[in-house]
Formats: structure tokens, sequence, C-alpha cells
């Protein structure tokens, strides 16, 4: 049993070192005539193109010899995109710089509007149909090892050893394994890297052997009051949902640009964390705020409160002190799939942008059905025509076939997870945000079937989910790209990394990235019914 | 004006292939937009324009990659790219930090380019020039991200240099079987090549043995303006304008090009005569206007009685060896191969 996911996808490995002095083998046959050696750089463009963009280059560079001051602080001001799509980037440039930009205000934490023509003109051309499978984003794997303890290597084996016990169904081997682990937890660094979370390895682990994969309250299905008081925690103790949060508002901020009646649909609601930030960005808007509607969805309270509609009206008042116009409906539903699209009370008039912070692998059901709940899911969010679809997920391959893989996966993806926490030196927040990664990695590790949710798939998958469902990729510029780095400067340690990924931005600790936000429209179909208006 | 840049642009084009035009033509264009007229750089754009690819611990043509981070308080990364071998094809995920079997492994400590002041160790033609040399070499390749200006001026590059150097010394796991001691090699590109120069100094300050040091277009100058800087400022897409912004940004505030950092064998320069210094092979590019201070320093090594060895490619311009598509490519990929072949 090979120990990393082959997913279909990937090259598949060749052992053995290449010779030195021929030429490397021809790249991967790709599609549509990319050229192959450009690809490896990073960049996406036709073999055809490459005289045409060859040309628009000199021209920007003729351009800028006249005027070579005015284009750095020229680039301070544009909003960038997708880099990797090099006709379209350089047209960008072209159209940014060649012809006199239109004016930029500036808010803060806003971003910046440049109104609606030259925002257009940025769009890259619709190319999804350019599916290049970069080979090295599926089944990465990348290790920091802060500790270089034997002990610390030797947990790390005998955690791998277990869990493959696990999988052959060798529990007696599996649960004398548990025991030397913890004998072994006693000597081991636990104050950072591999150390620090094996221990709850371990606890996983063993609650899976003695207790079997129904997993208890491991977070299987509904949500808990305690859940939403670990999710603030870990909300404050690192970055990675106010990335979240911010990355997506400045996406919803951009699409809701022009539109006097919008109406925002959040798949999970929590505390509302996300909207007072939105909500001053639309109060400080020039032309004024729109009138807001927002719809949040989360669980049903379990003592009777109504605490959606609680959240509901902190949010209104809120609105009401930055004078923006705001509606709130609360949406009580179990799971995600529970939600039908007339619950949410659309407007065919208003912009919609629907929002999923960390929702959508929750719909990735246990077998791959015909009208799984992520196809229904994502069909009705296109039937809303949204103008924006804010998708924020764990930038991870815990939903492969293989416990092992899984296993495997979740242990380097946490512990890095718990190093970056490492930064934070606020308590009680660390504790109990440690608490929440700890419930993910229990239901990673022992839970199956419908009560295994944390169904976490990387970018590139939902990439291809995602363009498969009818939706194409809007791509965050470098505004979102630069203002979330320096979100992280204010707000948090050094090692964070933000990254730009083919128009999405991922978060990391140093490089391993770790969650990941993308945007997209629904790619409108000819003759629709949904087809937008203005 | 407009007319000469026409010609100039024309030249160019002529000389590489049209890929690596567009290549070497788009950081161009982008590097522009990141230097400001006062010095300071725009690092935000900077990394979203830079492609960078994961670390992968499946081996794709033979070769695997995992990251470690070597000193916390600089927050200093390695990207680490190791052969597989025949009788373990694949790694084992516990064991990245397996001890090599070969008799004989060099280890590579590779800079990467940028001026020192873009790109990084992940990086996409990075990352794919250390894949390059590990097969090419059947080395470990250790690749630093050493901290850039103009945040962080001279020493900074080196002292992370020599923090790798120190670290890649004291791994039980690279040593080779045949003496129980790591075989280190330095190589870096432009920036990278001019840290190398200076790492290797201080290793033999403090007794490290360096077998070899590798420059390709390495990274000097000096406040004299030479013939090559006159012949082809902008020409090849690389202008003496923006040479002189990278030293002003890398060196400490106040010191001119004559610094030792930028002019090893100049007025402010260390003598390398009598000393153990690494056999050296030194890459220029024909069309490189920094072609007189790379040929000045193979010269100055020669002078202290060391051993180097140089590579003029006459019609290659700068950054020739990051696609595979042209002659000096595979030359070049060939001469180092047998200079860090020849140990084993």
């Amino acid at each position: 049993m090979p120990l990393y996911d082959s997913a279909s996808s990937s090259a598949g490995s060749c052992s053995g070192s290449s010779s030195s002095s021929k030429p490397p083998p021809p790249p991967l046959p790709l599609q549509q005539d990319i050229d192959g050696l450009l690809a490896v750089a990073g960049y996406k463009i036709r073999s055809s193109e490459l005289q045409q963009v060859a040309q628009r280059i000199e021209r920007l560079e003729t351009a800028m010899g006249n005027s070579p001051a005015d284009f750095s602080q020229l680039a301070s001001d544009a909003i960038l995109y997708n880099p990797s799509d090099l006709a379209a980037w350089v047209d960008s440039l072209l159209s940014e710089f060649v012809q006199p930009p239109t004016c930029s205000s500036e808010f803060i934490p806003g971003p910046v509007n440049n109104g609606s023509t030259t925002a257009e003109s940025h769009t890259p051309p619709v190319q999804q149909n350019i599916t290049y499978e970069q080979r090295t984003l599926d089944n990465q794997l990348t290790v920091v090892t802060a500790t270089e303890e034997d002990s610390g290597i030797r947990l790390v084996h005998m955690l791998m050893t277990c869990a493959e016990c696990v999988q052959r169904g060798d529990f007696s081997l599996a649960s004398s394994l548990i025991n030397d682990m913890q004998g072994l937890l006693a000597r081991v660094n636990t104050v950072c890297g591999i150390g620090k979370v094996a221990g709850h390895f371990i606890d996983a682990l063993s609650r899976r052997i003695f207790r079997g994969i129904g997993g208890g309250s491991v977070g299987g299905g509904g949500y808990a009051f305690e859940s939403e008081i670990l999710y603030h925690h870990f909300y404050e103790a690192c970055p990675y949902l106010k990335f979240a949060h911010f990355t997506a508002n400045q996406a919803i901020l951009e699409a809701f640009d022009g539109h006097d009646c919008v109406h925002v649909v959040d798949f999970n609601l929590m505390h509302g964390l996300q909207w007072p930030a939105l909500i001053q960005a639309l109060a400080l808007r020039p032309g004024g705020p729109p009138l807001l509607r927002l719809t949040g969805i989360g669980p049903p309270s379990p003592d009777g409160r109504d605490s959606l509609r609680e959240i509901g009206l902190r949010l209104a008042e809120w609105a009401r002190s930055v004078n923006v116009r705001f509606a709130f409906r609360g949406v009580a539903a179990s799971r995600l799939e529970d939600v039908k699209p007339w619950m949410l009370q659309v407007n065919p008039k208003e912009a919609v942008a629907v929002n999923s912070i960390m929702q959508l692998h929750r719909l990735l059901g246990p077998d791959p059905v015909r009208n799984s709940p992520i196809e229904t899911v994502l069909n009705w969010i296109k039937d809303l025509n949204p103008k924006i679809l804010t998708v924020v997920e764990q930038e991870a391959n815990h939903n492969q076939p293989s416990f092992l893989d899984r296993f495997t996966e979740a242990l380097y993806y946490y512990s890095t997870m718990f190093d970056s926490l490492e930064a934070c030196r606020v308590q009680p927040e660390k504790a109990l945000a440690e608490i929440y990664i700890q419930k993910e990695i229990g239901n990673v590790v022992s839970c199956e079937g419908s009560a295994r949710v944390e169904r976490h798939e990387p970018l590139a998958k939902w990439r291809r989910r995602l363009s498969g469902a009818g939706f194409r990729p809007s791509p965050l510029g470098s505004n979102a790209f630069k203002q979330a780095s320096m979100l992280l400067t204010l707000f948090s340690a050094e090692g964070y990394s933000v990254e730009e990924s083919e128009g999405c931005l991922t978060l990391g600790w140093h490089s391993r990235p770790l969650i990941a936000a993308s945007a997209w429209q629904a790619v409108a179909e000819a003759g629709s019914s949904a087809a937008c208006v203005g | 004006m407009a007319r000469s840049n026409e010609v100039n642009l024309n030249e160019c084009k002529m000389v590489v292939p049209l890929n690596t035009w567009v290549l070497i033509s788009n950081f161009k264009l982008a590097y522009n937009l990141l230097r400001r007229p006062d010095g300071t750089f725009n690092r935000h754009l900077a990394e979203f324009l830079d492609r960078k690819v994961p670390a992968n611990a499946t081996p794709v043509d033979g070769v695997f990659s995992f990251d470690v981070l070597i000193d916390r308080g600089t927050s200093l990364l390695t990207r680490i790219y190791r052969p597989v071998t025949a009788e373990e094809p694949l790694p084992d995920v516990a064991e990245l930090e397996k001890p090599v079997t070969a008799e004989v492994v060099p280890v590579i400590i590779f800079f990467h380019g940028g001026s020192f002041a873009h790109s990084s160790a992940n990086s996409a033609i990075y990352d794919t020039l250390c894949r390059r040399l590990v097969g090419l070499c059947k080395a470990v390749v250790v690749s630093v991200n050493y901290r850039r200006a103009p945040e962080n001026r001279y020493p900074c590059a080196y002292d992370d240099g020599w923090t790798a150097l120190k670290w890649v010394n004291s791994r039980p796991w690279l040593q080779s079987r045949k003496d129980s001691k790591v075989h280190i090699y330095l190589a870096g590109d432009s920036s990278g090549g001019n840290i190398v120069h200076h790492v290797a100094l201080r290793a033999i300050e403090s007794g490290i043995d360096v077998l070899g040091n590798i420059l390709l277009n390495p990274m000097f100058g000096g406040e004299e303006r030479t013939e090559s800087e006159h012949n082809l400022d902008g020409k090849y897409f690389v202008t003496l304008r923006d040479r002189d912004w990278y030293w002003r940004a890398y060196l400490p505030e106040g010191e001119d090009r004559d610094h030792h950092a930028c002019n090893p064998f100049g007025p402010n320069g260390r003598s390398v005569e009598g000393i153990k210094f690494p056999k050296s092979l030194v890459v220029v590019a024909g069309l490189d206007l920094i072609q007189d201070w790379q040929l000045a320093y193979v010269e100055g090594l020669k002078k202290a009685g060391q051993e180097v060895k140089l590579l003029y490619m006459e019609q290659a311009t700068i950054g020739f060896y990051l696609l595979p598509n042209n002659n000096h490519f595979h030359a070049v990929m060939d001469e180092i191969s047998r200079f860090v072949g020849s140990d084993c």
C-alpha cells in the first residue's frame, strides 16, 4: 500500500535519477498548445500566443521607457489579477498603464475601488477550458520539522505504524502501540511541531480503536453551543478565520459595486464575526451604502433560544449605527443540505453573494452518489445567479479513500497548524483554539460514514468540482493579497505567509498553505432565465 | 529615443528563443513595477507576482522535496531536494531525513538569484533548477530562503548562508559513508553567486570544508563603469540603473559599490591568497552587462593562486539556465555535473 494517495491526475513517479547530459523528457502533453517550459515556471500561455504577447510586452516597455517613475507609483495603486495567465496579465498592464487609470479611493480596511469599467477590463478572458494539471499541487506534502529529537521521529513512525494496523484491522497490535506511544510521549518535546500534536492523534486513534467509528460526540452531524465558543477562540488565536472573512468580504464588496439592493447568504453564521467589517465597508463606499440583506444559516438552538435572531439583532444595531439599511433573516437547519433555496427568499432584483466558510466540504458524503448533497447545493446556488460565491476551505487532502493516507496528511497538516498556534501568546484563546482543532482531528481520524464531516479537499479539487458544476473563477487580485498580507503583520507573528495561486489566495505557515480562499461566478447558460441583468 | 529602443528590443529577441524572451521580459516588466525610485520595494506585489510551488514529498522524476525551518529566530527556511534510491523508490514519510546511503553524496547548498531582492527558495523557476541539479549531480540540494533586501541589508543574506552551511555540515544524515563527512558544494546564480563567495570565505575562517563553488552569472560590481556596462546597458534585459538600485538596496546605507560585498577583489577587498579556498566554476554570459566584474573576479582568484574554471558563454543572456531550450544550458549543466562528480 503506497503511503501517498496517487490521485489519478498525478504524473506518477519514476524512480531513478535522470541522466545528466540528455535534455529532460518532454513535459506532459498539455491541453490547447500551452508552452510546456513556461508552464513549469508558473505561467500559462499558448505557444501560438507567444508572438502576440511579446509584441504587447514591447509596447509596454516603450511606454514605460517614457515615464519610468510613474510606473512603480501606478503599481502601488492598481489592482492586478492572476499573474499566471500571462496574456491577460500583460493586457491588464497595458490597459492600466497605457490608458489613463480611473480614480481610485482607498478605505481602511476596505478594498481599492477602481470603478466598474477598469474592473471589467481586468477580468481575464474566460479561459476555464485550460485545465492544466499542476502535478506538484496534488499530493503535496510539505513538512516543516521544527524538532529533531529522535523520540519525536520515533513517535511519528509509531503513529504511522499504528494507523497502518488500524487500516489492516490488526487492533491488538494497534492498541499495544497506543500504550507504547503514551509512554514515549512523556519523553518528547511537546512544545512544538510533531510532539505537540502527537498526543491528539494518539487520542483520536485510541478512540477509533476502542469506541469504534460512530465517533461519540466528536463533531458528527450537528453543531453545539460549545462549538461556537471554540470557533470564536480559534478566530481570536490565529489569523486563519480573519483571513477567510477578510478575503471573502473583499470579493463580495467588489461584486456588489454599483448595486443598490444586495443580499448575502452566509452558510454558517456562528457569531456573525464576518459581517461588521462588510457593513462598515459598505457604509463607506462612494455613492453610499446599498440596502443590505443578510440571511444567516445555522443550527437550531438547543435550549429554545433563537440564537440566529440574537446575532441578527446585534448586526442590525451595528448597521444602524453606521447608517446602513439592513434586514436579517435566520434559517435554522441542522445540516446545510436541509436548506432549500426558497427558504432564503432571494429577490430576483437583488445582487446576491453566497458565502461559504469551511462548509462545502461537509457536503461531500461518504459515497460519490448522483445528486449527492454537494451537487444539489451547488446547483441551487447557481440557480440563485449570485454575483459572487466566496469559498474558503482547509487546504488539505483529508478525504482520501485510504485511512492511512488521510491519517498521514492530517498528521502533517495539523502539526503545521499547531506549530503556527505557538505564535499566539494569549490565553485562554490559545488553549480553546487548540481544543477546536483537536475536535477536527478527532473527526478526521476517528469517524467514518456520515459522522465524518471534516472531509477537506485541496484547492485543486475544489477548482475542478466548481468548474464542473458550472462556475468560473473570479480572481482575487493584488489588492486583496496586499491587504491580507498587511492584516497578517498587524495581527500575527512572523511565519505566516499569503500566497497567490492562479487567482486564489492561500494562507499558510511558512511555506505550507493551510487555508485557501477563492471566489466564483456562475457561468450564464445560453437562453437561461437566470441571465443576470446589469 | 523610441527608435533606438526598437533596435534594442529586436536584437534581444534574436539571441534567445521566444519563450525565454517572454519569460525574462515579463520578469523585467514586473521588477520595474516593484522598484520604487525612493529605494523602497513593493514587497506585497512582489510576493503576489512570484510564481511559487509547494514542496512535494512524492517523487517526481526521481526527486522529492520537503521544507525545513533551520532557524526559528529568523524564520530561515530551506527546501531540501533528494533523489530516490533504487532500494527505496518511495520515501518513508516519517524519515524524510533518512541517512544518505551512497559512498559519496555531494550536498549542494543553493542560493537562488534575484539581485538580493527578488525570488524565494520556493519560486517555480528555482524549484525546477534545484530538481535538475539533483539528477545531474546525484546530489542532495539544500536551497536557502535567505532574507532579502531592501528590508534586510548586508550582511543578512551572508549570515543566513552561513547558518545554512553550519546546519548542513552538522547533519549526520547528510554524511557520506566513505568518510562520515558532509561533502559540501556551494552554488548560486546572480546574487546567489555573490553569496557563494562570501559564505565560502566564512567557511574557511571557521574550518568547514567546502569542496567547490559554482557561480552562475554571479552578481558583482564596483564604482568604476566598465566597458561591458557601457556597451550592453539596456540591451539584453538589464540596465545599469537597475543594477545600481539593487546595490543601494543591499549594501549598508552610505556605502558605495567598492564595498567588499559588491567588489570582493576591489580596493576594499579581501585577498584569498594563501588560504584554502574551494575550487570554483564561474559561468559568465557574454551578453551580461556586468561581465567585466565577473571576469575580474575570475582574474582575482587566479592571481591569488586559486583553482578556477571559467565558462564564458558568448551568446548567452542572463537567465539562460532557467529554461532547457538552448545549447548554453546543456553545456553548462554538463560542466556542473563534471565539476561536482570529480570527487567521487
